[in-house]
């Protein structure tokens, strides 16, 4: 199959594209426009669960660490579990966003050129520095992506990539450093020495690093809106069906 | 030199072989042994000596003395008097000065590889600031150190810098791991650590003369393995999701969980919960009062006992967690919403320009 590709797009400077070959498939709507479809299926759907994991983990992190509410039925224990509740949900949720990432760290193989980016290159922080310019409302030579913007890519690995496997390792460790014979137990012991020591500091940085992902929702939302807002190419959109709209034009890297 | 075995010493003081088993009882459940092992226990004793004790105190309050001369099980005068025979120890010897440190030299030269060494407290990385009668406590440490069969880090001082080393750690205190590497330490944290642990560790030496299996930070599995929060009397209200907000309201009267009043036993490793204290009468979570983790390493920088906050990584302050990151959360939030602003002018600009 000929996938109609445009010669503008095809000879982008891509650089901080990790993997030159694998293009994502760009279908034409008429002369002046392409779809573009950027988000592969197992990358939506990994934003989705993961999202539902973060706010689920969150609100009830933040009943564990500090419970807001106390239960209903006063006097005996026998008759509720909240606190019981509230962390079992938390650790099955865990569960699931670890197994969900663990798929998208395959598809960082596996999927099209926008499913990783490559932070081990000048030309990677150079483009960041011209994208900060840019939010900064400063003049700047930012190019167009069609996928994230170098400042954006260095965000999730930041956040999604070393934020989600700090969360990992403290979580778990706290999760099983209770039953130190068990192979979890035994698997995890480690984490402590990477983060100093004992209980106490793990549990901080597992506190600490969990707000880290608050503040980078904050920011990941509003730039999703505002890049639609400017851009009108179906940013909002394109997390839902994988296209974003790209002009089919020589005028594009401007 | 044919020395008394612990058998032998205990008939020598008067009692009776069933004294002595019962002894051997006690002994084997505060080990952790099973019923059934307590031979093992009436063997050892059967064949070994006493096994000398040499128990030094660096930065320390004498508190882990205190606390090991309450123990019931054994009682306090059959570890000492039968079990160990204590050589030399500041706070208990009756004679002091060159006499009884003449008697620490006589032992460390005798006893090459066979005594234990205690230490209470911990030592400063400068001599200055502690050197006693010449010699600093670095170099008496070390000395002693050299041919003892195991070394004990009684205390939180000793096992991970405790009091001394709390910020700012003026004598930039460190726990004694920190100057010998090529002994076995085995860390008996706690401020002071419970009585009964304190013999029991000296116990398993004698019985098995071995020291006792470690865990991935080199406590005795047998005291240390349990947190306190997972075997607390209080933990049916913490699942519950009954918490005492003060110490005068009804959850507190009620005995509700301390979690809301600053409890660290969900971060504290000790056995408190299940041997007590003062002859399993109580523990403070029992008596009402939160756990302030004081076997944990660095627990008196851990902010205040009756608050639970979380330690910036690297730092000695701490914070509560939940406001300062729902401040940050508002605060970029806001800067959002000046970005947005920012933004939509500049486009409303650029389209008139147009
Ligand atoms: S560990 Fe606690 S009780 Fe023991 S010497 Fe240090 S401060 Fe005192
Ligand atoms: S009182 Fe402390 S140790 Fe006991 S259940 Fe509550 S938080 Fe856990």
């Amino acid at each position: 199959m000929s996938i109609p590709t445009n010669p503008k797009i095809e000879n982008e400077k891509m650089k901080i594209v990790w993997k030159k070959t694998k293009r994502a498939k760009i279908v034409p709507i008429n002369d002046r426009v392409v779809k573009v479809y950027v988000w592969e299926l197992p990358v939506r759907i990994f934003h989705w669960i993961n999202a539902l994991s973060i706010f689920l983990l969150m609100i009830t992190g933040i009943f564990i660490g500090r419970p807001f509410v106390s239960a209903a039925i006063q006097e005996e224990a026998y008759y509720s579990y909240l606190m019981g509740w509230a962390r079992y949900i938390h650790f099955f949720v865990a569960f699931i966003f670890t197994i969900n990432l663990g798929v998208r760290w395959y598809w960082v193989y596996k999927g099209n050129e926008h499913a990783t980016s490559n932070p081990f290159r000048l030309s990677f922080w150079k483009e960041t520095l011209e994208t900060i310019k840019y939010y900064l409302f400063m003049k700047n030579k930012k190019k167009h992506y069609i996928g994230h913007n170098p400042l954006a890519q260095l965000s999730y690995w930041i956040f999604i990539g070393m934020g989600s496997i700090i969360m990992m390792l403290t979580g778990y460790y706290l999760l099983f450093e209770p039953q130190p014979e068990s192979i979890y137990g035994k698997m995890f012991m480690w984490v402590a020495y990477l983060f100093g020591g004992n209980s106490f500091s793990v549990r901080s940085w597992h506190h600490l690093v969990a707000w880290g992902f608050m503040i980078f929702t904050v920011v990941h939302v509003y730039m999703a809106f505002r890049e639609d807002y400017l851009q009108r190419n179906g940013t909002m959109s394109s997390i839902f069906t994988g296209y974003k709209i790209e002009r089919n034009s020589d005028e594009h890297d401007q | 030199m044919e020395r008394k075995t612990i058998f032998e010493t205990v008939l020598d003081y008067g009692l009776t072989r069933r004294d002595f088993l019962k002894m051997c009882t006690a002994l084997a459940a505060t080990i952790g042994l099973d019923f059934a092992e307590t031979n093992k226990v009436v063997a050892a004793m059967e064949k070994s000596p006493r096994v000398p004790v040499i128990w030094l105190q660096f930065q320390d309050c004498t508190g882990c003395s205190e606390s090991f001369i309450r123990s019931t099980h054994p009682k306090v005068e059959s570890v000492l008097f039968q079990m160990i025979s204590l050589e030399y120890t500041e706070a208990l010897s009756a004679a002091s000065g060159y006499q009884i440190e003449e008697a620490r030299k006589h032992v460390m030269e005798n006893y090459r590889g066979e005594y234990i060494l205690a230490v209470e407290g911990s030592l400063p990385t400068d001599d200055a600031f502690l050197t006693v009668g010449g010699t600093s406590a670095r170099e008496t440490f070390i000395e002693a150190a050299k041919g003892a069969k195991a070394i004990i880090a009684y205390g939180s001082c000793s096992s991970w810098g405790g009091i001394p080393a709390a910020y700012p750690n003026p004598t930039n205190a460190k726990p004694i791991t920190h100057f010998v590497n090529d002994k076995p330490v085995i860390l008996v944290p706690g401020c002071p650590p419970i009585a009964e642990v304190m013999t029991g560790v000296i116990a398993h030496i004698i019985t098995f003369g071995t020291i006792p299996e470690l865990d991935h930070l080199g406590r005795p599995k047998a005291f240390y393995r349990h947190r306190i929060h997972d075997k607390c009397n209080r933990r049916a209200y913490f699942d519950a999701g009954l918490f005492a907000e003060s110490f005068d309201d009804e959850g507190a009267r009620q005995g509700y969980c301390l979690y809301k009043v600053g409890c660290k036993g969900p971060t504290t490793y000790n056995a408190c919960a299940e041997m007590r204290w003062n002859g399993g009468v109580s523990y403070p979570i029992q008596s009402g009062n939160p756990c302030i983790g004081c076997s944990e390493k660095g627990f008196w920088d851990n902010g205040p006992f009756y608050v639970r906050r979380a330690k910036i990584p690297a730092s000695q302050t701490t914070i509560n967690p939940e406001t300062i990151g729902a401040v940050a959360v508002g605060v970029t939030a806001a800067g959002v919403a000046a970005h947005a602003a920012i933004t939509a002018l500049k486009k409303k600009a650029h389209e008139e320009e147009e």
